[in-house]
């Protein structure tokens, strides 16, 4: 985001003949199609398979005989299953419990950041750095032992005398403590929070401040608004990310959504289903409905936008 | 970025600017690319006409080392075979291998999951073993053995080697709280009630006396036998009644309750390997494990431990242990080779000399003269674990059943209800009768 990108080649450069012209775009175009190769290529890998889901949805495929058609009955067989409203019902409080949590925790902490504090980038590579493993294997693991039976959270709370809490293995606890592991992993929403708070010119404040206004004013009456993009690009991320949760409900219990089925996040049973009980069909079809879900939750967040986020200075 | 910054010209959010952004939001987003791993590429033949097999399976490093010996010397003998392995952890390999025949890629000689053999078979996936009668020998194998495998006169594997269910005790605990070892031949389950509270009750709870998985459908299995019952019948269907599981439940509630094993929620996904098991930590007195596994799980307990019978089996209506095996060896319909396949699966099933070199990792050889044979060789845990099955193989066991398809999904609906009952969150009565309709339901669908 430097300045040399309002400067246009061409309104530098000298009127050239036309010809000249056109091979210059040509070439540069080029340039251009060069770089998106590897895109295009990896797209292949992915477009394919994405039409081929589509076609199993209506299918009966188990994996080992050809898929046979069968319409939408994927479709109605998923409003019987039991387990799968269960996997939507878990999706669903994961998301609409750590989403809001975890923005308003990187918000708090690139509000801190922002106060010209010594040794910036030093903090912000801290507390980025949870976001990068969170999703990873090790750091799940790691959060086992922190939330084992035996472990540091619970000798902290015997200090306190309250009873030792199985977080892991108590279906009333398991997803309480992702969704603590969620918003331990603000650090992306932080970086670009902090990136769009030293956008705000600091004049604004400055005026507020001599017309006596609260902190609390201050920050509901500029920042807030003039953030509003922001928090409306993070949460969008953050909604679409967390709707396809997998890695930390697979690692926590081995791969089950347990216990009891309490971290069956919706991919978590879309795999099993797929890969364990050999119904690709239904899976597809999961995978489809999931893909709707999405659309309809970040198509509410788009049309709500226009009420809350302030595009213009 | 830098703390340095252009001077804002007023405030920039707009499309272009949050365009950009999102390239940051990409790069935090690890996702799932970093748990592939493992096979691919197909089983064809590389060089001109000798014959490569593809055989696949599922363990650790120290299986490796045993089964490369083995492979060595087949292929010493037959020099115009290259045997190409791959191997990895159980979980991944399902998936992998059920792509791979997805992919028409399927492997030559594969290990199978008792609990999915069905699946593949039943659709045609797997080669019947009758078929090739000339190739391979498996009148070797005791009924029990052959019977794992047979679905309708076909045979569709033979066990990589044979296991069975069984209660291990600590005795330096027995000893240090004065407690004595009850005779695994004729011990009933109140016997292990008893043992276990008094082994909780004279260490504070510091050692609980038992604690098996509910969960796990081996276990229930003997349980389900000794009650005169088959989990899965002849038929394929499920043949455990609704008052059955519910003694099973109430069994392990009961001594939950009274202390003698752990409270709610004591468990946690620690991992499957004999270090890092809670009788090796020493928080547990006894718990049940798979024969093969008895040499790991005593060196990790130092060499304290004690094998038993699975309680009750004196006193039920009928015996309830079986001879199962850790996993079969199984034979690709589609394989290109199947005469190499089936030579490679005899050689493993009936030549002392593979034996010799894979050990016991996959549990006792299938054959009984092999076993027999390389008895003398073993391992003193791994003899012990050794004449316990030879020992059930020898008596009269009721014939057990195959998985029925959809029979693999069992396990994960036992999985929750277990949850669900250990933490009251559902009564014994109600988890059994769900687990009935549930189960029913899965098989049928």
């Amino acid at each position: 985001m430097s300045t040399e990108s309002a400067v246009m080649p061409g309104a530098v450069d000298p009127p050239a003949p036309q010809a000249n012209d056109r091979r210059r775009r040509v070439r540069k175009d080029r340039a251009g199609y060069l770089f998106l190769l590897p895109w295009f290529i990896g797209m292949l890998f992915t477009v394919v398979p994405f039409f081929a889901s589509l076609y199993l949805a209506f299918t009966d495929y188990n994996l080992l005989n050809a898929p046979k058609w069968i319409g939408l009955e994927n479709f109605a067989d998923m409003f019987r299953d039991p387990v799968l409203l269960k996997s939507l019902q878990v999706t669903f409080v994961y998301t609409f419990v750590s989403v809001p949590l975890s923005l308003a925790a990187a918000l708090g902490v690139a509000m801190i950041l922002n106060r010209g504090i010594r040794g910036l980038p030093w903090y912000r590579a801290v507390f980025y750095l949870p976001s990068l493993l969170g999703a990873s294997v090790a750091v799940v693991l790691l959060w086992r032992y922190v939330f084992g039976f035996d472990g540091i959270v619970n000798a902290f709370l015997g200090w306190f005398g309250v009873d030792a809490i199985s977080w892991t293995s108590d279906p009333d606890y398991a997803l309480t403590t992702l969704i603590i592991l969620h918003i331990w992993t603000f650090g992306s929403p932080m970086v670009i929070f902090l990136a769009g708070l030293r956008q705000i010119p600091t004049m604004y404040y400055e005026a507020a401040a001599v017309d006596g206004a609260s902190k609390w004013r201050r920050f509901r009456s500029i920042t807030l608004p003039l953030l509003s993009p922001i928090i409306f690009f993070n949460l969008i991320q953050s909604l679409i990310a967390s709707f396809q949760t997998f890695t930390q409900g697979f690692v926590m219990n081995n791969g089950g959504g347990g216990p009891a089925n309490s971290t069956l996040f919706y991919n978590l049973y879309l795999y099993q289903q797929g890969f364990g009980q050999f119904n690709m069909g239904y899976a597809s079809a999961m995978a489809w409905t999931l893909l709707v879900i999405i659309a309809v939750f970040t198509a509410i967040t788009f049309l709500s936008a226009k009420y809350w986020v302030n595009y213009d200075n | 970025m830098t703390t340095e910054r252009p001077p804002a010209s007023g405030s920039e959010f707009n499309r272009r600017n949050l365009i950009k952004l999102s390239g940051l939001g990409l790069a935090a987003v690890p996702g799932l690319a970093a748990c592939g791993r493992g096979f691919g590429g197909g089983g064809d033949d590389e060089s001109g006409d000798g014959v490569t097999l593809n055989m696949v399976w599922w363990g650790d490093a120290k299986r490796a080392e045993k089964t490369q010996a083995a492979l060595d010397i087949f292929t010493e003998a037959n020099p115009d075979i290259t045997i190409k392995v791959e191997y990895q952890d159980s979980g991944p390999y399902q998936d992998k291998l059920a792509t791979r025949f997805a992919a028409n890629d399927a492997p030559d000689l594969m290990a199978m999951r008792m609990d999915s053999l069905r699946e593949y078979a039943d659709r045609g996936a797997l080669l019947d073993l009758n078929e090739y009668g000339d190739d391979i020998d498996l009148s070797g194998l005791s009924e029990n053995a052959a019977n794992l495998a047979e679905v309708d006169g076909s045979v569709f594997g033979v066990p990589a080697g044979l296991n069975a269910v069984g209660f291990v005790i600590r005795k330096d605990f027995a000893e240090q709280y004065g407690v004595a070892v009850p005779d695994g031949n004729t011990w009933s389950w109140d016997d292990l009630a008893a043992f276990a509270q008094a082994i909780s009750d004279a260490s504070g709870q510091e050692v609980y006396g038992t604690g098996y998985d509910v969960q796990t459908l081996q276990n229930l299995v003997v349980w389900v036998r000794q009650q005169g019952e088959d989990l899965f019948t002849e038929d394929g269907k499920l043949g455990v009644s609704a008052a059955t599981m519910q003694a099973w439940f109430e069994l392990a509630d009961g001594m939950r309750q009274s202390g003698a094993y752990p409270p709610a929620g004591f468990f946690e996904e620690i991992g499957g390997s004999p270090d890092q098991s809670y009788i090796a930590q020493g928080k547990l007195a006894s718990q049940i494990i798979p024969t093969n596994n008895f040499l790991g799980y005593n060196e990790a307990c130092g060499g304290n431990l004690v094998l038993l019978r699975i309680p009750g089996e004196a006193q039920a209506v009928r015996r309830g242990q079986s001879v199962d095996c850790p996993h079969l060896w199984s034979v690709a319909a589609a394989s290109k080779h199947p005469k190499e396949a089936v030579k490679l699966l005899d050689f493993l099933t009936n030549d002392p000399e593979a034996s010799l070199a894979t050990g016991t990792t996959r549990g006792v050889p299938a054959s009984t003269a092999v076993a027999e044979e390389i008895k003398d060789s073993l391992e003193p845990d791994d003899l012990v674990a050794t004449e316990y099955l030879m020992g059930l193989q020898g008596e009269d066991l009721p014939r057990s059943y195959t998985y029925p398809p959809g029979g693999s999904a069992i396990a994960d609906f036992l999985d929750v209800i277990a949850v669900e009952v250990e933490f009251g969150r559902q009564s014994a009565a109600d988890g059994a009768a769900q687990f009935i309709s549930e189960a029913t339901a899965a098989i049928e669908g």
